[in-house]
């Protein structure tokens, strides 16, 4: 996303945006292996979900202390809250959706935190690849369960028309069921990542055109009103962060669940 | 005048962004008032209505970042 302009400040903040190759690798065809800034983000967060619960797995006690009970707290949250409806039969996706909510809340709230001078802050969720990333896999587990249950030919099926139809209408509306539940499940995993690439990016666009306001009109009127705004954006980023990761999983668990549940 | 098609462009992203947030915003307004009802009626009911209620302002908002990705695209990619 580069503007080319003249000198503008506020363009000059949005370049923040960008990836920032770190390791570069020569391409492989159209593919880019290059490691960059949004990558090593990205394995950070990842490490840090892995090592949080791995250490906390190894050390379970009867009294909890502090991390055992963030880590019971958000189990809890998991099985109870996020994957309240989805059942017995999806009981094993307690752990996708857990890490998936652990994983994009951190991924969101470590372009927050300030970073050392060489590594540039960037939050991996601002980038569509990422998130698009995300809801593949959300969409190849749905498909994988709507196969599995039900077998290909109870899955298409549940996806024509209810029998019990007059005979001459049957097989229209099942025609435009069928292409509306097909691209149905194509729609899926493009709202799921544009849900939450749109919010991310949003956010930190605001900010970004709030502190290129004040790099370009170094004025005290300009600085206090934007100062605070980029305050309180940045509060309400903190809680978009918790929210979307919410949204995710939930619809990732309603799209799972109304695959196991087809036809009902 | 003669047209010019980046003028265009970016009066298209931004009549097209504050359009997309007046459907989105009338569906929070009636989604928000109706959950605080429902909580208001059964405040038992409330983790239930308020999953309910995060479910649809999701879809709703969606509808706005849909505008706002195309508003980005008009302005720096097309």
């Amino acid at each position: 996303m580069v503007a080319a302009e003249g000198g503008s400040k506020i363009v000059e903040a949005l370049h923040e945006l960008n990836v920032q190759p770190i390791i570069t690798i020569p391409k492989v065809g159209p593919f880019d292996f290059s490691i960059t800034n949004a990558v090593v983000y990205m394995w950070v967060s990842a490490v840090i979900i892995f090592a949080f619960f791995f250490i906390v797995a190894r050390r379970l006690r009867k009294e909890p202390d502090g991390l055992q009970i963030v880590a019971e707290i958000l189990l809890n949250f998991a099985t109870g809250h996020l994957t309240g409806q989805i059942g017995e039969k999806g009981k094993k996706y307690y752990y996708l959706i857990l890490t998936l909510f652990c994983y994009i809340m951190l991924t969101n709230l470590i372009g927050l935190i300030p970073k050392p001078i060489p590594l540039k802050p960037y939050t991996p969720t601002t980038n569509i690849n990422v998130t698009f990333g995300l809801a593949i896999v959300v969409f190849f587990v749905t498909q994988y369960q709507g196969f599995r249950r039900h077998g290909a030919r109870g899955y298409m099926k549940s996806w024509l028309a209810p029998p019990g139809l007059p005979k001459a209408l049957a097989p229209i509306l099942s025609a435009i069921l069928f292409l509306v539940h097909f691209m149905g499940e194509f729609f899926k995993p493009l709202s799921l990542s544009v849900r939450l690439f749109g919010n991310t990016i949003a956010g930190h666009l605001i900010i970004l055109v709030m502190l290129g306001l004040i790099l370009q009109y170094a004025s005290a009127i300009v600085i206090i009103p934007a100062g605070l705004f980029v305050v309180v954006m940045l509060l309400f980023e903190v809680f978009v962060a918790f929210i979307q990761a919410y949204i995710f999983s939930v619809l990732s668990v309603v799209y799972i669940e109304s695959a196991i549940y087809a036809g009902h | 005048m003669a047209f010019d098609a980046e003028a265009a462009a970016r009066l298209a992203a931004g009549i097209g962004m504050g359009l997309a947030t007046v459907g989105p915003g009338i569906g929070i307004g009636l989604l928000t008032g109706r959950t605080s009802e429902a909580i208001a009626r059964q405040p038992e009911a409330s983790g239930d209505i308020r999953t309910a209620f995060i479910i649809g302002l999701a879809l709703a908002e969606a509808l706005a970042l849909y505008a706002f990705v195309i508003a980005i695209i008009l302005l720096f990619v097309a």
